[in-house]
């Protein structure tokens, strides 16, 4: 049994090697990154920094301005080469690509070997940032955020007094598309016995052989 | 209901039988005839003034609203039916229709009136998220839950997603409510 395990963890890592990953970009990708090796790599890495904010919260085209400005080139060389290095960035975190994929994947561009290594840098430092960025991106569904609730008890309304009603007043926050939106709901103290035990049951779903079943298997 | 009293000019019509049908009718125009113009179209009332009839049927309902809404006693509605000169039989039917309906009055009118949508149900769903087109691998379970709200009769379902983290979070909050809940009744 001991034998066989090794023999397939080899043959596996093996196989790994000769699947490589490598990047293919397109011509269009490579005319916008030509514009790095001009620069200094003091430079690529304030693009890096740029092209990070971009994927976290959006372009702005007075940043991109800016930089125009003090390299003297025209603007859109500069957003080129920003969204060009971004691509770049989210393809190979996205991919999970190693090192040396990575280093021969940007070899086709011609760059020499300083810059290259800049480029590796930056992604080995940010690849798992912009995984985590990327993967909350293609939620369409509100989330879940945050529960407040309060325990009140009615005493009377417009149309009847002498009340004693005690009510559980919530609110529910969700974020959905990068804002937030609170619902105000209320439940009787009966119904939220009912929800608890409901819930209890969910979370208890992923304890089962079944679900563990698949959790390890698929991987 | 000292009010009550004094808005309702009740002039109950003079025989027995018609009383009783009278009372019950208004009873009934307020729970279950919903607005029928027809309700007061009962044989024993047809031999009654019918203006007169219908000044009593209002007075008579607005007087049975205010004694649910103020949860007027035995005494209260006693006294206020001697002031307008009801006799002593004629307060006992009056009170023990009230005493029947009351309970069911009471939800009614506390049924009015604008609320936040109450939650009845929760569904849920667990999933496994494998992968998607953003991230090649992902390899997280997470649950889908709807919440099932109504207001005023129309129900709407709330859809959120949430991992196991946080569906342990919003559990243990519920939980905290209910804790809070407990102790509130004992006090």
């Amino acid at each position: 049994m001991c034998l066989v395990s090794e023999l397939l963890s080899c043959c596996c890592s093996g196989l790994y090697r000769l699947f490589r990953m490598l990047l293919v970009l397109s011509e269009d990708h490579k005319e916008h990154l030509s514009f790095l090796p001009k620069v200094d790599a003091a430079v690529v890495g304030e693009f890096g920094r740029i092209a990070l904010e971009f994927l976290r919260r959006g372009s702005s085209p007075k940043i991109y301005e800016g930089a125009a400005r003090k390299l003297c080139v025209p603007v859109e060389m500069v957003q080129h080469g920003v969204e060009g290095l971004m691509y770049l960035m989210t393809e190979s975190s996205k991919h999970m690509i190693s090192e040396e994929d990575f280093l021969d994947s940007v070899l086709v561009l011609g760059f020499g070997e300083d810059l290259n290594q800049t480029l590796l840098q930056l992604y080995l430092q940010h690849h798992n940032q912009i995984r985590s960025i990327l993967r909350q991106l293609p939620s369409s569904l509100p989330a879940y955020h945050n529960l407040e609730w309060r325990l009140d008890v009615q005493l009377a309304s417009r149309p009847i007094r002498q009340q004693v009603v005690p009510m559980l007043t919530m609110r529910l926050l969700l974020t959905g598309g990068g804002d937030l939106s609170r619902k105000v709901l209320q439940t009787d103290p009966s119904t939220l016995l009912h929800l608890i035990s409901t819930l209890e049951a969910a979370l208890a779903a992923i304890k089962t052989n079944h679900a563990r079943r698949i959790f390890r298997n698929i991987k | 209901c000292r009010e009550g009293c004094s808005l309702s000019p009740i002039r109950p019509p003079s025989d027995q039988s018609s009383y009783q049908v009278l009372v019950d009718v208004s009873f009934r125009s307020l729970l279950s005839s919903h607005a029928d113009p027809g309700v007061l179209d009962q044989p024993e009332l047809k031999r009654v003034d019918q203006i007169r009839l219908k000044q009593s049927h209002t007075a008579a309902t607005t007087f049975i609203l205010e004694a649910v809404k103020h949860n007027a006693d035995e005494s209260t509605i006693s006294s206020c039916l001697e002031e307008l000169s009801f006799s002593a039989d004629r307060i006992e039917v009056f009170y023990s229709t009230h005493q029947k309906h009351r309970r069911e009055l009471q939800l009614l009118l506390a049924s009015i009136g604008r609320c936040p949508p109450q939650i009845n149900d929760a569904s849920w769903r667990l999933q496994y998220h494998v992968k998607n087109d953003q991230v090649n691998k992902v390899n997280e379970p997470f649950y889908l839950i709807a919440l099932n709200t109504e207001n005023k009769g129309s129900s709407e379902d709330i859809n959120f997603t949430c991992t196991v983290e946080q569906l342990q979070d919003l559990v243990g909050k519920l939980k905290d409510a209910a804790k809070s809940v407990e102790k509130a009744s004992q006090m």
